[in-house]
């Protein structure tokens, strides 16, 4: 799957952590985890420690024993962090649940936090609902009305962890959409 | 009486902006500029609206910016909010959709401690998930939470409804009781707690008082801003002199019967429910005013 895919079997099995990178904002931990994925490493989105919260944050969990290559792929990549360090007790998982609801000619796709309609027989979106961040909002604006493989992705235009769920729906719901099997 | 509602508008460049807010055609408008009714802010603002001139009030205020997401905004707004508080001096203070920073909020709490003026505080979204991140939930009077916000809420670790454990997360209404216990019982409930869904819970003091399932209108779930509303129809049903219990069950019915009356699809925009207010408040607000539990 899409944004929280860190589910495969070879992650499971290759990844340790016991390490986390902070970032500043939600948007630029996407960008860290994109990259470090990239290079074939394993990583895993998560809260930061409470310690270090604001409210709205995303970090990187990694493999301690990694740290340098991390370090020097966000340097090579100009992806600023606030620091590398080893992970302390607190730190929580994203919630990564997918739930459907049939509305006849209207599927609602629910992930975590978010969720979003689209239109079966056209795979127009139609709504977006949940959320709270300023960007779900904008996001609505964005891509309702879009169909679903002509929309911009959440987490491309989103700053927040809600617009990290809504992408996972619109994921989801393409992957329906085109007769797919939900992972 | 002043009621202040505080959120982000989903435009880059509205800059910050202060007043009266009004109806301008399809759209509201506050000093000269327009903005939609849609999920969110706008959505909230509109049922607002709709009750304060029902009732025949003087129009809400708000304190709006533009924010996409990266937060720009809700700091210019909670900035000016923390520095003007004494000038602004409201009655009612909701604070809606933001970049749920908890320092800021935070800090919104104290200019009101140091203002010593008491101030009704409402919160949802953005709001709300800063307010519980930060602890201060039992300063609010009433938090108005989706079910998976509910779950948030019952989460005592949790900063954010996206890190919710996933045994709190509500799949069922049936989870909901048990997580308004969890969540006062933390002292991360606001005094009063409209849980919005397929049956809604409204919550005082600890205690669940109300529950409302009927009329059943399913296709209101996906709908977005249709929980912006209820924020908006309690904010101005307590604003006219309801008690918040009375104005979160009446907030709760003129929600679901302006939905039925409308007879939506999932497809349905927000906006078109919101229409249906008036109509919802002219038949039926004086016989619901004297018994609002019926």
């Amino acid at each position: 799957m899409g944004l929280l895919g860190n589910k495969d079997k070879s992650d499971k099995s290759a990844f340790d952590g016991g390490g986390i990178v902070i970032f500043s904002d939600v948007q630029v931990a996407i960008q860290g985890e994109k990259t470090v994925r990239g290079k074939g490493l394993s990583v895993r989105l998560v809260a930061p420690p409470p310690e270090l919260r604001m409210g709205c944050d995303l970090a990187l969990e990694i493999n301690l024993v990694e740290q340098g290559i991390i370090e020097i792929l966000l340097k090579n990549e100009n992806i600023p962090y606030v620091k590398i360090a080893p992970l302390k007790k607190g730190t929580q998982e994203l919630l990564n649940i997918v739930k459907l609801t049939d509305f006849g000619n209207w599927m609602m796709v629910k992930a975590g936090n978010m969720k979003l309609t689209y239109d079966r027989r056209d795979g127009r979106i139609v709504n977006i609902s949940g959320g709270g961040c300023p960007d779900v909002p904008y996001l609505n604006l964005q891509i309702v009305g879009k169909r679903l493989d002509e929309a911009p992705r959440p987490r491309d235009l989103g700053y927040t962890l809600c617009a990290m769920m809504l992408d996972v729906a619109l994921v989801e719901s393409l992957k329906l959409w085109r007769g797919g099997k939900r992972e | 009486m002043k009621l202040l509602l505080v959120g982000t508008l989903p435009y880059p460049d509205f800059p910050l902006t202060c007043g009266e807010v009004g109806f301008d055609g399809d759209e509201l408008a506050v000093g000269g500029r327009k903005f939609s009714r849609t999920q969110g802010t706008g959505a909230m603002i509109t049922a607002a609206l709709t009750v304060t001139n029902y009732l025949k009030l003087s129009p809400p205020k708000v304190l709006v910016a533009g924010d996409t997401g990266e937060g720009k905004g809700t700091r210019a707004m909670f900035g000016y909010l923390i520095e003007n508080i004494g000038e602004l001096a409201p009655d009612y203070l909701v604070l809606h959709y933001c970049l749920p920073i908890m320092s800021l909020v935070k800090r919104i709490c104290q200019s009101i401690d140091v203002a010593k003026k008491p101030v009704f505080l409402i919160a949802d979204a953005g709001g709300m998930y800063a307010a519980k991140a930060a602890k201060l939930a039992p300063k609010f009077d009433i938090f108005t939470p989706d079910p998976a916000e509910m779950a948030f809420l019952a989460d005592p670790a949790a900063t954010h409804p996206a890190y919710v454990s996933k045994h709190l997360f509500a799949q069922d209404a049936s989870k909901v009781p048990r997580q308004i216990e969890a969540a006062y019982k933390n002292k991360d409930a606001a005094k009063l707690l409209i849980v919005k869904g397929a049956t809604d819970y409204i919550a005082e003091n600890g205690k669940i008082k109300f529950t409302l399932s009927e009329p059943d209108v399913p296709p209101l779930e996906p709908i977005g801003g249709t929980g912006d509303t209820i924020t908006g129809l309690v904010s101005g049903l307590v604003y006219g002199g309801y008690r918040p219990l009375d104005a979160a069950i009446i907030a709760t019915k003129t929600n679901r019967a302006a939905g039925r009356s409308v007879n939506p699809t999932p497809a349905t925009l927000v906006k078109e429910i919101a229409d249906a207010f008036p109509a919802v408040l002219d038949k039926y607000l004086s016989e619901w005013s004297k018994n609002p539990a019926a």
